[in-house]
């Protein structure tokens, strides 16, 4: 066997738009807030979070690698565990992203699976 | 035709047996449309005429020959009594346009109708339908926009309002002034000549109107596009600043204006009396509902999504989806999205400002008001407003990041006359020939400038993204039945390419919105991931869409009706109130369907089949980034949607 390059860290790719910009630090562009993040191999979405300072309740529509994982008051995604390199960003509440344009988009296993248990087979543009 | 019209009609007659008599001597009040306010109030009661002398004020088709300059008022026949907006529109079009003719000949007409509840003060209703055999796509267009031409034209008791003819004189310009006669109790229409008002700036020729008639009124019409028979102008409706800003945009509907030689249409509302409200209680029970679900959704109450970054909220969702379509529809994703976002636009004006700038209605009685306003550097207003479709047309489809651009580039498709969307999918195209660079933002304004003083250029860039594909030999052209897709890649959310390949519209965002939960029973049981399940999940959304489309109200309380169940109750009360129907959930499917019918059966009389419900071939060869994925519905999921209908 080779030896195997040990990874201890792992680069986050982050954007926050609109109010949750503020979360960016120096990284804040008013609108919008893109930073590298570097976190422990093995860091969850929720660890992410943690490190933003940035309580799950604030945040709305999220995406990882262009994949829906978080709609208004369904978050199936704080256990997903991260890779170096993946593009995570989060939106505020205000956003929106109607059924009708996100029907067939490209979605998050878990995301996927709480839609299809979803009431309403995942119709809404809020959850609860 | 005149078959499935006259199965048509029998319906509506079978349905109005069981509707029963209005109710009679309840109060109604009045709706104040000013052309500055905002808001709909009571200012006065009077007692209700006896129903069958109200039916008499309320139902008019005021038809304006353009050959004569003559009009004429019929009462509205029964079978179209119970029709509204789209509904109407898309009737009249099927029953009285050849589907062969041509757009711009004398056979073709130009069909206005409020819709059912336009002119009440039923909140955010005041859309006015606009129907015609399209010169883009060579189909039936309905195309609506929101002003308060809409309620004006409802206040005049006008159900429609038929353009037609044409005039021998090729170089002459006219404009019809409609009235109130309070001694015939009738709309009066009289026509002037427009020709001062013709080859010039609508920001200019606006204020000139209103001088003339006054600022009370509101003026619907077309810029130089239409003048020029361009097969992407849109008609111009002013919005509550007297701008020239809110269009029927898609389809080319203002080249039939202007092959008409009717620049303008000015109604003037005086002393109109109220649009009748059949049953008050029910009325006010349905429009308080709705006033609910409208003022409590996240999206849609003050001072959320729509009110505080307006529709281009989108630009930064569809980026991070991967379905912002880029510089051409070759990239789902665009680099420089972020900053001509609906969020930058908010921040960009704050900065600007000192201030935060919420949005503004664009028409009376709208609660939701997502219009914004861009302002320059120097704090003074460059345009309104920067939908969603134009910032990502004019934006990120041609690879241009500086807000000011845009802007510029919205403001001039305002000033000439055009559609933002076909306007921007058309510069896209020419940047992939050349014409341009893509993200030349000074360069793009200078193609519009030969768009507007109708240049050699200008009049091939006129002619749509699929006739400057052609003229310039590009296969990477985004059209569906000749009308460009708007901005949302079908490759990455492959259920609104379905929509797009089978609407009768032409590739249009607008044709299949999410209305209810309860349309996943349409389907049967059909599984809704499945191709056939998705298909018929489009049938019903197209449906129910129909059905907005011709209450008059915007489609933006779709989103509210979805999940607060009382709000798609109030929307469906607020139009038994006023028409003393009895509507339920399931009518609003079936009258849906009925004008999807009539729709299809237009089109396939000006031949438009099955070959033209597909989209572009490229999208089933050329993968997308960043997912990397090709159109891979099966042509038979896109025959089912409406197979058997």
């Amino acid at each position: 066997m080779g030896q195997e390059e040990e990874v201890t860290e792992i680069t986050v790719d982050v954007w926050l738009y609109g109010a949750l910009a503020t979360y960016g630090g120096e990284a804040n562009r008013g609108s919008f807030a893109n930073l590298q993040m570097s976190l422990p191999e093995g860091s969850t979405l929720a660890t992410l979070l943690d490190a933003l300072k940035l309580r799950t309740e604030e945040r709305s529509i999220t995406f990882i690698n262009g994949k829906l994982s978080a709609m208004p008051g369904l978050q199936p995604d704080l256990d997903h565990v991260l890779r170096n390199g993946d593009r995570v960003a989060f939106f505020d509440p205000k956003s929106m992203w109607p059924f009708q344009y996100r029907q067939g988009a490209a979605m998050t296993e878990e995301m996927a699976r709480a839609m299809v248990s979803e009431k309403g087979f995942g119709l809404r543009h809020t959850f609860s | 035709m005149a078959v499935i019209c006259l199965f048509y009609k029998e319906k509506l007659k079978t349905k109005l047996v069981s509707l029963g008599a209005p109710g009679e001597g309840r109060w109604k009040r009045r709706a104040i449309l000013s052309g500055n306010g905002i808001t709909m109030a009571s200012i006065g009661k009077r007692r209700l005429n006896h129903p069958e002398e109200r039916r008499k004020d309320v139902m008019w088709i005021l038809r304006l020959n353009m050959t004569e300059r003559t009009y004429r008022l019929e009462e509205v026949p029964e079978a179209y009594r119970y029709l509204g907006g789209r509904a109407m529109t898309s009737t009249l079009v099927g029953d009285e346009v050849p589907p062969l003719c041509h757009p711009l000949g004398p056979n073709n007409k130009l069909v206005f109708a409020p819709g059912w509840v336009t002119g009440t003060p039923a909140s955010t209703s005041s859309r006015i339908s606009v129907g015609g055999k399209s010169p883009l796509t060579g189909g039936i267009k309905e195309s609506n926009a929101g002003t308060s031409w809409g309620p004006y034209l409802a206040n005049l008791q006008i159900k429609a309002l038929v353009v037609e003819g044409q005039p021998k004189e090729k170089d002459k310009y006219w404009m019809v002034y409609l009235t109130w006669d309070g001694d015939t109790r009738k709309p009066k229409a009289e026509f002037y000549t427009a020709d001062e008002f013709a080859g010039k700036d609508l920001y200019d020729v606006f204020p000139k109107v209103y001088e003339r008639f006054g600022t009370g009124v509101a003026v619907a019409g077309c810029g130089v596009a239409g003048e020029y028979g361009y097969a992407n102008a849109g008609i111009v409706f002013n919005d509550l600043g007297r701008r020239p800003s809110r269009y029927s945009g898609r389809g080319g509907l203002g080249s039939v204006l202007g092959s008409k030689r009717l620049k303008f249409i000015v109604i003037n509302p005086k002393g109109a009396p109220p649009v009748a409200i059949a049953d008050r209680a029910l009325f006010d029970q349905g429009k308080k509902k709705l006033d609910e679900a409208i003022r409590s959704h996240d999206v849609t109450k003050p001072k959320g999504g729509l009110n505080t970054y307006g529709t281009a909220v989108l630009i930064n969702i569809m980026n991070e989806a991967g379905g912002l379509p880029t510089r051409n529809f070759s990239s789902g994703r665009f680099e420089g999205a972020a900053k001509i976002a609906g969020e930058s636009i908010f921040e960009g004006n704050k900065a600007r400002l000192g201030k935060e700038v919420y949005n503004h209605a664009c028409s009376p009685g709208c609660i939701i008001q997502c219009s914004n306003t861009w302002f320059k550097a120097d704090g003074k207003e460059h345009t309104s407003c920067v939908e969603y479709e134009s910032d990502w047309a004019l934006g990120a489809n041609c690879g241009i990041d500086n807000l000011d651009h845009v802007a510029e580039l919205v403001r001039l498709c305002n000033a000439y006359g055009l559609d933002t969307i076909e306007t921007g999918t058309t510069l896209a195209v020419a940047m992939e020939a050349g014409v341009a660079s893509f993200g030349d933002g000074q360069k793009a304004i200078e193609l519009l400038h030969e768009m507007g003083k109708g240049t050699a250029l200008g009049r091939i860039l006129g002619g749509g993204t699929e006739f400057t594909g052609r003229a310039f030999g590009i296969p990477r052209v985004p059209t569906v039945k000749g009308q460009s897709m708007p901005a949302y890649e079908p490759r990455a959310v492959k259920g609104i390419g379905i929509t797009y390949a089978t609407t009768p519209m032409g590739a249009d965002h607008t044709a299949g919105y999410t209305i209810a939960p309860e349309i996943l029973s349409i389907g049967g049981k059909a599984d809704p991931l499945s191709p056939e399940g998705k298909a018929a999940l489009s049938r019903a959304f197209q449906a129910t869409t129909a059905f907005i489309d011709s209450t008059g109200h915007c489609l933006f309380i779709a989103f509210p009706i979805l999940d607060i169940a009382s709000g798609f109750e109030g929307m469906v009360e607020e139009c038994n109130g006023v028409l003393g129907t009895k509507w339920t959930g399931e009518d609003v499917v079936r009258i849906g369907m009925e004008i999807l019918r009539k729709e299809r059966a237009f089109n396939e009389g000006a031949g438009l089949g099955k070959a033209h419900d597909r989209l572009p071939e490229f999208m089933k060869y050329e993968p997308l980034p960043p997912h990397n994925q090709v159109f891979d519905v099966p042509d038979s999921a896109l025959d089912s949607v409406f197979e058997g209908q």
